[in-house]
């Protein structure tokens, strides 16, 4: 197995078996007033004005240097924000840091001193569950529009009271920036949300000091669609599993679905049967290629500036996996393909052409990936555009909480498959890539050498599934029709999408629906790094940064 | 020469005085509306069909083929939406320089055409200054786009405008600087003299067209002239991932096309040019001249396209450091390394 990596054995808490929650406890002293058990990790409670001193010290001292999620909740009797920490080298070792605030006034230290993404997930909670941080740099709603009245995730908004909000009353973008004008040199330039190259609708509020970038602010929210509060209303059984489709809506849906599956069996204790899990597995590495291809194609008709025969290429290379997953699921784009405890169905009938199918894609593949490389990393021009273009070097990428091929192309070596393992990746061979060039180049280096690795995978996969025993093609295990996990439990699972880390957390509260879910987003945390990539830069080079991060505005505004 | 420029022939043909001025002008008028229709007939075509067709083939794709022969038909169906569509005037543009700038791009390539010999009789005017007049009026596009960018009141639509100025200023220079090697080699400035000299041969069966006398120079025009054109990878000054459309952006319906077809234009001028001083203008074998010129400004396309499809654009900085750095050095080497060869063999 390539798969091994030794973590570092002087932090505190790290012992043979786990991590050892009462050393970190004592390293913490007495601010932990409390302990929670939760499923992935154990949770201290800390009180909300000495959040910076324990997270300071955790991360400096014991090593959790990433901040994985922050989720914000209002319980009947206090509002709570938790920090979820994993560390970079071994994301297993994780834990919860618990800030119940009153109800009355609901309002605790900011953490974004510590880790620079907490910013952006702050404000999210802020915005949607009406915790106010204090301390924080800049403390304004992220998703929803700065007119907006009342927090929809706490428990008094009234949804049926109308948001009017006249023409008038709406901000004017320009108007609250006066950084244009203070310096006659610059000048602000609205880069979306319609403008060719944000990928979605995204509006990045630009000052430029003549073709440089002197100041950026990515403004979302265009595309929030409610992800979280809907898959509250929905049962765990059925009703969730549709939504993760739509988050990273470009072909990245069994990658999706395996989170909230992930997140879901963990929690409810189901146990998947093996053979389900390969084809997960595969299915899983189909998408990834699918959407990797797509992330390649729109990266380069970012650097080219023109629907270029690249981007066709990889258009037409994709359009084979899109197929295969429409064997697989029977649909192209929201496949609902997972269920908890297994999946829908059993491969695709003859399976011997279906199988065929796949080999003949896989064939072909190293072909064609030679043919991008000779069109575009080979290319001078491109790696004039993209050598040292957009650096986010590995300590900045830690600290926004990069994941996926944006941290592996900053030499940072995490890859949830192999770390925190799931599925079947722990019994298959293939290797985690990391580029260390920490630019656009690199990014783009990591995407088409992971689908080489995702291509090892499915091969794996194909010979397994071929030779698997007719009688022992269990596809789904035994769950409950209505499924009621215990009350009162808590978990954060992520998983490895497309574009990172893609967690999910869940609060159970005895009802087969969930009291909170929440949905961690890679490209949120990814698309933080875009001002730290782009300050200084070129606005051709903003631009290429932008289209390596990689960014699906469905899942970046959920 | 083999023939006389195109009004005199019309004059003839008509039983005409050549030698009265009123009977000129009315066939000059005449012998423009010629060369403009047939250029404009090649931008048509180029223009909705076979630039649409050129990239499909490029791309693996199919592109338009359900309205008439091949998609043809799309050429009709392209002019009645682009013509019927509303011509939106945003608020706080610079009239009338928002107007004249469509005009001025559209038209400054098409006068280049006046003096460029077409093969059979093709040919307008022949004045003494031909190559410099050429130069002028395809550099006189580099107004039109400033004007449209600054006219425009919109950011990207400057960017763009800015952009074009830089990009043609430093392209311009080699571009011109490669054209005078040509001029010392014909020794003339008048188009026919420069077509004439290159009707010798060379080696065995390959004609002495400055292509092959001298490559160099060739290889160096043909990059000035994507960038003068602004194609890929040279198409910074519109570069729609990054500023929209650049001084187009706030163009729509008729202002468009005129934009769009001044575009084109302009890489045929382009071609035109490169066909005359570097491919002999219309000669060639047993075809008629027309035809062949027809074949060398269309080859020129096709490599505009064929760049357009496959490479990725340079940054503004970077154009600018190829300009200034690397063309404008190489062609006064160029220039210079000419004329003492030129000086010593003569």
């Amino acid at each position: 197995m390539s798969l091994e990596k030794p973590s570092s054995p002087t932090e505190i808490g790290v012992t043979e078996d786990g991590l050892d929650y009462d050393a970190l406890a004592e390293l913490l002293g007495g601010h932990v007033i409390d302990r929670e058990s939760h499923v992935n990790a154990e949770g201290f409670v800390v009180r909300p004005d000495e959040v910076q001193a324990v997270l300071s010290t955790l991360k400096t001292e014991a090593g959790f240097d990433h901040l994985a999620n922050l989720t914000a909740q209002e319980y009947d009797d206090r509002y709570e924000s938790i920090y979820h920490l994993r560390k970079y080298d071994d994301p297993t070792q994780e834990l919860s840091i618990v800030v119940p605030s009153p109800k009355d006034d609901p309002h605790n230290q900011s953490a974004a001193r510590i880790y620079d993404t907490a910013d952006w997930h702050e404000r999210e909670a802020y915005d949607l569950v009406g915790i106010d941080y204090d301390d924080h740099p800049d403390l304004r709603r992220i998703l929803l529009p700065e007119t907006w009245q009342g927090h929809p995730l706490s428990q008094d908004y009234d949804q049926n009271q109308p948001q009017i909000v006249t023409l008038r009353e709406n901000a004017n973008p320009l108007q609250d920036d006066q950084r244009s004008e203070d310096d006659p040199d610059t000048m602000f330039v609205n880069i979306g949300p319609h403008h060719p190259a944000t990928h979605g609708v995204l509006h990045v509020k630009t000052v430029l000091d003549g073709e440089q970038v002197a100041d950026i602010d990515p403004d979302i929210g265009y595309l929030h669609r409610c992800e979280e509060q809907m898959c509250q209303q929905g049962t765990y059984r059925h009703q969730i599993m549709p939504y993760p489709d739509r988050w990273d809506y470009v072909s990245a849906g069994m990658l999706n679905e395996w989170a909230y599956a992930r997140a879901a069996e963990d929690l409810a204790d189901i146990e998947v049967p093996e053979y389900a899990q390969v084809i997960r597995t595969m299915s899983a590495e189909l998408s990834r290629i699918a959407a990797h291809m797509l992330a390649l194609g729109t990266f380069a008709l970012d650097v080219f500036g023109d629907f270029t025969a690249i981007f066709q290429y990889a258009f037409r290379d994709r359009e084979v996996v899109m197929n295969i997953l429409e064997d697989i699921s029977g649909q192209r784009l929201m496949f609902n393909y997972f269920r908890l405890g297994g999946v829908a169905w059993d491969l695709p009938e003859p399976r011997d052409e279906f199988f065929e199918k796949i080999r003949d894609f896989l064939d072909d593949l190293p072909y064609k990936l030679e043919e991008y490389h000779d069109l575009i990393t080979g290319n001078e021009i491109f790696q004039m555009r993209c050598v040292d273009t957009g650096v986010l070097t590995p300590e900045k990428a830690k600290s926004y909480g990069a994941t996926g091929p944006v941290a592996r192309g900053s030499g940072v070596d995490y890859d949830l498959r192999r770390d925190d393992p799931y599925g079947y990746y722990d019994e298959l061979d293939w290797n985690v890539v990391t580029e260390t060039g920490c630019d656009n180049f690199s990014r783009v280096l990591v995407r088409m050498r992971e689908v080489e690795e995702s291509a090892r995978i499915i091969e794996q996969c194909v010979d397994l599934l071929e030779q698997w025993p007719e009688d022992d093609r269990e596809i789904q295990a035994n769950v409950p029709r209505t499924l009621r996990p215990e009350p009162d439990e808590e978990i954060y699972r992520a998983v490895e999408g497309a574009k990172g880390e893609l967690g999910i957390y869940i609060r159970s509260d005895g009802t087969d629906k969930p009291a909170r879910f929440k949905i961690r987003s890679p490209c949120f945390s990814n698309l933080q790094t875009l001002p730290e990539m782009s300050q200084g830069e070129y606005i051709p080079d903003m631009i290429a940064s932008l289209g390596s991060l990689d960014i699906v505005l469905g899942e970046v505004d959920r | 020469m083999q023939s006389a420029p195109l009004p005199e022939s019309l004059a003839d043909l008509a039983g005409l005085d050549p030698n009265s001025t009123p009977v000129m002008i009315l066939m000059s008028l005449i012998g423009a509306a010629l060369i403009g229709s047939l250029m404009m007939t090649n931008t048509a075509l180029a223009g909705p069909w076979a630039k649409r067709k050129i990239t499909a083939a490029f791309t693996d794709r199919i592109a338009v083929d359900r309205i008439g022969p091949f998609g043809l038909l799309i050429i009709v169906a392209d002019s009645v939406r682009l013509l019927s569509k509303e011509l939106i005037v945003p608020e706080g543009v610079d009239r009338p320089a928002w107007d004249l700038a469509p005009l001025l791009i559209a038209s400054s390539a098409l006068l280049g055409f006046a003096v460029i010999p077409m093969g059979n009789g093709l040919h307008l005017a022949d004045p003494e200054v031909g190559l410099a007049y050429v130069f002028a009026t395809a550099s006189m596009a580099s107004i039109g786009l400033v004007m449209a960018g600054y006219a425009s009141n919109n950011k990207y639509s400057f960017l763009g405008g800015l952009r074009a100025v830089a990009q043609n200023l430093a392209y311009e220079i080699p571009l011109i600087l490669t054209g005078a090697s040509v001029v010392i080699f014909a020794g003339s400035l008048q188009i026919s003299e420069i077509v004439a000299a290159q009707s010798a041969t060379l080696i065995g069966p390959i004609p002495s067209w400055y292509a092959f006398v001298n490559p160099f120079a060739f290889v160096l025009f043909m990059i000035a002239n994507l960038a003068e054109v602004g194609r890929n990878p040279f198409d910074i000054p519109e570069a729609p991932t990054e500023i929209v459309a650049g001084y187009q952006t706030e163009y729509s319906s008729v202002y468009f096309v005129l934009i769009y077809l001044g575009e084109f234009i302009h890489i045929f001028l382009g071609g035109a040019i490169i066909a005359t001083i570097f491919l002999g203008g219309p000669a060639g074998p047993v075809l008629p001249g027309i035809v062949w010129f027809l074949i060398k400004i269309w080859g020129v396309f096709l490599f505009t396209q064929w760049a357009r499809s496959a490479v990725p654009r340079v940054r503004i900085d970077q154009l600018i450091e190829i300009g200034w750095k690397g063309m404008l050095v190489l062609s006064l080497a160029n220039l210079l390394l000419t004329a003492v060869i030129v000086g010593v063999v003569a």
